[in-house]
């Protein structure tokens, strides 16, 4: 048993490092052919990885809510957001019929303008929607109620009539008009769901982003406050980094130069001379480790990522 | 065990030290408000590996193809959207074609607003909001620019660019679009085939595994743009050569506006980094200040 | 086109900006408020997480290459071996209850094999099979089901050893590939680049060369080679005193003249003469990493000259992490910068700044926060629990 539970995932791999590592070096078609199924079959694993985390944290949250444990309010509110956004992100609209964004017929129009031009009727069924024509400045294509009527030029003009907001179908068309014809664009515009669907980009722009942009921007406070309490020059080292982190501070913004002519040179002088030689260092050194380590892995000397048993 | 203290009364400095930390939260709110609503607007000029980015740029011609990986998420926005709109402009101007890609789940909705507000409609007419420039002209989907999807992965994806760009994206575009329908992708098979790889980078993956996987294997001519806390891990790569120009942080894409001529949230975010800085640099200041003047009470206490 | 969007945009905004003052309130301790917006973002996260990898990954790669006509069989097989197994318990337990859901199993099996009939799909499996293609397509979904073992009992997690002992070897072995070539060997390469850096003579130099100098444009590099082919310069002086040149372009010269990195260091007049500065600057390069890299090698004693050297080394190390440093300070306050421009408007169309009223909706935020805080705390000191200090006791 001990051979399928542990030695037979550590062979597997083996042979799939010892493909990768071979494909740089060899140049062989099969090994590039296998090398392209491989990095296909990985770009699944680690999508899969990831609903399995989803999955993972769902089955952690909801025993905490049955059990009524501490701070269970909360847990609803988590899961009744990922209910959400899991149900906006399936594209409703394609079951079924997909509806249309519209379309654009040129018919010839006794009403159309005068002196030898074409006219450009948009019908839209919604009231916020714009038109863009030949990718010029947007206008409303619902003026006091009444559809938009605009002169074209007879010959080839693109029309995109769309919403202000994202998440509805758009209509984009070419269209080719004589003089005396009107070309009627009928925009259905319909509301989508699922990615780059409309409640979806709603709940991502005005949920997601502001707080993990928030979240992240707590750190601007805390290293305030680290940089109050904790920086202490205790010795020669420490004194170097803070006078190099201070010159650097001061040179990579505009107030630099204010303070002293020089200072911004000063800092790419250092960014380019001694940071570099250091961080070189680190990443020669780090190399060498990552090195020796993916080996291991590769040859099954390291195993702790595979549990024990 | 009270060994008799000769002062009840703690001292200035160890009331300092004791300092309530909300209070230095408060002068960071004000020190990013603050400039907001009185910027200083002072000058800066480009330091030479943003100007390094900005000629390798310079150097594309028309009809060009690029290939942009916008690997960031929403705490990036600050630092890499202003250089985002800028180096977009100065392609619009040069008539380049872009493709462009993530590797990070959280960009898509960002990516597809920015193509909306940036490389869709024209951003730069001559003598609004000071500009000098020349204009450049709205892109059209999949005729100037392709938006070709976010694929997981990390190394994974970023090898297979490098290998099968086409396999990679499934032969087609974000939208649906066939690759084969897109007239200026059809000999781009790979990351080598393309002019110019420009990367906006938050972390990992980003930078750093795009030079590591596939830049030095393929020579493939690329610059980036990264946030501030990776600059440094990647200046060696710059200084070798494996970068043809590199901006890192807020200051830099400040710096690439001010070359390509049209200010925005990059020239505004600069101005107030210098409040904020300048409370930081105090704060460490003081609290060394004290700490010394501490040691040396004990010392002769 | 401001007053185009939609009143449920602004709407957004608005809440955007409330659950920014939500997160920001943990500055002043944990709260519900905090808890609240932290909680909600992380369910729209795994919501979006999922739909997203599905979309982007699983469906084109996995799903589609499958097919639906082998999704269709495949459902039909998991439903007939549902039915079997409700089946199985009803007779075992005959409760109305699993009688009843035995019968809605039998139910959905017989709709599924009606709708395989119907579409057609049962006939297409056939040549679907038959390529080898679609077989390969079958591995990777046979090791997503052996990684999601473990979620079904802990004793199957031996299971999941086999997709994740071919993910991480797979990593490690691109990541080999990667350091080997670009993190080791293009560096060593760069660092036994020539010392020797001489300065690039203008009276000899490719125009390309020229424009490499700081403050030689194109246009500049034209008038250079226009004056040395008459006479050759004698200082970097006169490239100043060019004739051609305009206010402009002298003006960018003077800015860039310097004889330690300036114009003056990189540029001569003359064949053979050396960039001291560049060259004292390659040496410390060089000296420096091989002093951090003495410093790293802990398998020697550190005493002595050794000692000394890896002191340097640590010295060269401390500036680098100051720069680092420098650098992390101004990620973090951009961070916090542009939140105060989202919430504040700044990057937003006039009009439609004035349409959200930030400032405004921040400050409503702010006391609706503040006030339902001060509540917050009283009804827990009534409760006998008193104050829970600052965030430090979170």
């Amino acid at each position: 048993m001990n051979l399928v539970k542990k030695q037979l995932p550590l062979l597997i791999g083996m042979a799939v490092g010892v493909l990768v590592l071979a494909e740089f070096y060899v140049p062989a078609s099969w090994l590039d052919v296998t090398r392209e199924e491989l990095l296909t079959f990985a770009q699944i694993l680690a999508a899969a990885a990831f609903v399995l985390g989803g999955v993972n944290l769902i089955q952690v949250n909801y025993p905490k809510i049955r059990r009524r444990e501490e701070d269970w309010q909360y847990k609803v509110v988590l899961l009744a957001g990922a209910a959400i956004m899991f149900a906006v992100g399936f594209p409703w609209q394609d079951i079924g019929e997909n509806p249309s964004p519209g379309q654009v017929t040129v018919v010839d129009g006794a009403a159309a303008a005068s002196g030898g031009a074409a006219l450009l009727r948009v019908e839209a069924t919604r009231d916020n929607a714009l038109v863009k024509v030949d990718g010029g400045s947007p206008q409303r294509a619902v003026v006091d109620g009444r559809p938009l009527e605009l002169e074209l030029q007879p010959g080839a003009h693109t029309i995109h009539v769309y919403m202000p907001a994202v998440g509805y179908g758009e209509l984009r068309t070419e269209l080719e008009v004589a003089a005396g014809q009107t070309a009627v664009a009928r925009a259905e515009l319909p509301m989508l769901w699922g990615p780059s669907g409309r409640v979806r980009t709603w709940l991502y722009n005005y949920v997601f982003f502001p707080c993990q942009a928030t979240m992240f921007s707590l750190l601007a406070f805390f290293i305030a406050s680290a940089a109050f309490r904790a920086f202490r020059a205790r010795n020669t080292e420490a004194a170097l980094l803070l006078g190099a982190a201070i010159i650097v501070l001061l040179g990579r913004a505009p107030i630099g130069r204010f303070i002293y002519d020089a200072l911004p040179e000063i800092t790419n002088w250092i960014i380019d001379v001694p940071n570099n030689a250091g961080r070189r260092a680190i990443m020669m050194g780090a190399a060498l480790g990552g090195i020796v380590t993916g080996l291991r892995v590769i040859l099954g000397l390291e195993r702790s990522h595979l549990g024990s048993e | 065990m009270d060994k008799g203290r000769v002062h009840n009364r703690p001292s200035l400095i160890e009331r300092l030290q004791g300092f309530d930390r909300r209070w230095i939260f408060l002068a960071m709110a004000l020190a990013v408000v603050g400039p907001l609503l009185r910027p200083c607007n002072l000058p800066f000029k480009a330091s030479p590996m943003v100007k390094a980015l900005y000629n390798t740029i310079d150097e594309l011609e028309e009809g060009d193809v690029v290939y942009l990986s916008a690997d960031l998420d929403p705490p990036a926005t600050p630092e890499l959207e202003p250089f985002f709109r800028a180096v977009v402009l100065h392609l619009k101007r040069k008539n380049v074609k872009i493709a462009l890609g993530s590797t990070w789940y959280a960009a898509p909705p960002l990516i597809e607003r920015w193509i909306r507000d940036v490389v869709e409609p024209q951003i730069a007419r001559p003598g609004e909001d000071g500009y000098q420039g020349a204009p450049d002209r709205p892109y059209r989907k999949n005729e100037d620019y392709v938006w070709l999807g976010f694929r997981e992965g990390k190394q994974a994806v970023i090898n297979k660019l490098g290998s099968d760009l086409w396999g990679n994206y499934d032969g087609r575009a974000a939208d649906g679009t066939p690759l084969d329908q897109i007239p200026f992708m059809k000999d781009k098979r790979q990351l080598d085939d393309f002019d110019l790889v420009i990367l906006l980078s938050a972390g990992s993956p980003g930078a750093k595994e795009f030079v590591q996987q596939v830049q030095t294997r393929y020579n493939i001519p690329m610059v980036a743009s990264v946030t501030s806390v990776m600059t440094t891990d990647l200046t060696p790569y710059y200084d070798a050569g494996q970068l043809l120009g590199l901006a890192g942080g807020m200051l830099a894409s400040a710096e690439y506006e001010q070359l390509v001529g049209l200010p925005g949230l990059g020239t505004q975010g600069a101005d107030v980094l210098n409040v904020g800085q300048i409370v930081v640099i105090l704060a460490i200041v003081f609290g060394n200040v004290i700490y010394f003047a501490s040691r040396r009470r004990r010392r002769f206490s | 086109m401001a007053d185009a969007i939609p009143f449920i945009e602004i709407l957004g905004y608005w809440l955007g900006i409330f659950l920014t003052l939500a997160i920001l309130s943990f500055l002043y301790k944990d709260n519900p408020f905090y808890k609240f917006a932290e909680h909600l973002f992380i369910g729209v996260s795994i919501g979006y997480i999922i739909t997203q990898q599905y979309y982007d990954v699983l469906e084109p790669k996995l799903v589609d290459r499958i097919g639906v006509p082998a999704w269709h069989v495949l459902l039909v097989v998991v439903l007939f071996l549902v039915a079997l197994g409700c089946a199985a318990v009803a007779v075992r337990r005959r409760s109305p209850a699993s009688v009843a859901t035995a019968a809605a199993a039998v139910f959905l099996l017989a709709g599924a094999v009606y709708s395989l009939f119907q579409s057609g799909n049962h006939q297409e499996l056939g040549p679907l099979v038959s390529s080898i293609d679609w077989w390969i397509g079958l591995i990777p979904l046979v090791l997503c089901l052996m990684m999601f073992a473990k979620s079904v009992s802990p004793r199957w997690s031996w299971i999941g050893r086999y997709p994740l002992a071919f993910v991480v070897a797979f990593y490690a072995a691109l990541e080999v590939n990667g350091l080997v070539q670009a993190d080791l060997g293009a560096q060593m390469q760069r660092s036994m680049a020539d010392l020797d850096r001489e300065k690039v003579n203008i009276n000899e130099a490719t125009p390309e060369e020229l424009t490499q100098l700081p403050g030689i444009t194109p246009p500049v590099a034209r008038e250079i080679i226009e004056q040395r082919a008459e006479q050759p310069l004698s200082s970097i002086d006169q490239i100043e005193a060019l004739p051609g040149l305009t206010p402009a372009q002298r003006a960018t010269i003077a800015e860039e003249r310097g004889h330690l990195i300036g114009l003056d260091a990189r540029a001569g007049t003359e064949p053979g003469q050396r960039n001291w500065f560049r060259i004292f600057s390659e040496v410390l390069l060089l000296l420096g990493l091989l002093a951090s890299l003495v410093y790293f090698y802990f398998s020697i004693e550190q005493k002595g000259a050794v000692g000394k050297v890896s002191r340097f080394g640590v010295w060269i190390l401390m500036i680098g992490f100051g720069a680092s440093f420098g650098y992390t300070v101004q990620g973090r306050l951009a961070l916090a910068i542009g939140r105060a421009i989202d919430v504040m408007g700044k990057d937003k169309d006039p009009a439609l700044a004035e349409r959200i009223q930030g400032p405004l909706v921040a400050g409503i935020s702010i006391l609706i926060i503040v006030v339902g805080i001060a509540l917050w705390e009283l009804k827990l000191r009534r409760a006998g629990r008193g104050s829970a200090g600052g965030p430090d006791a979170a």
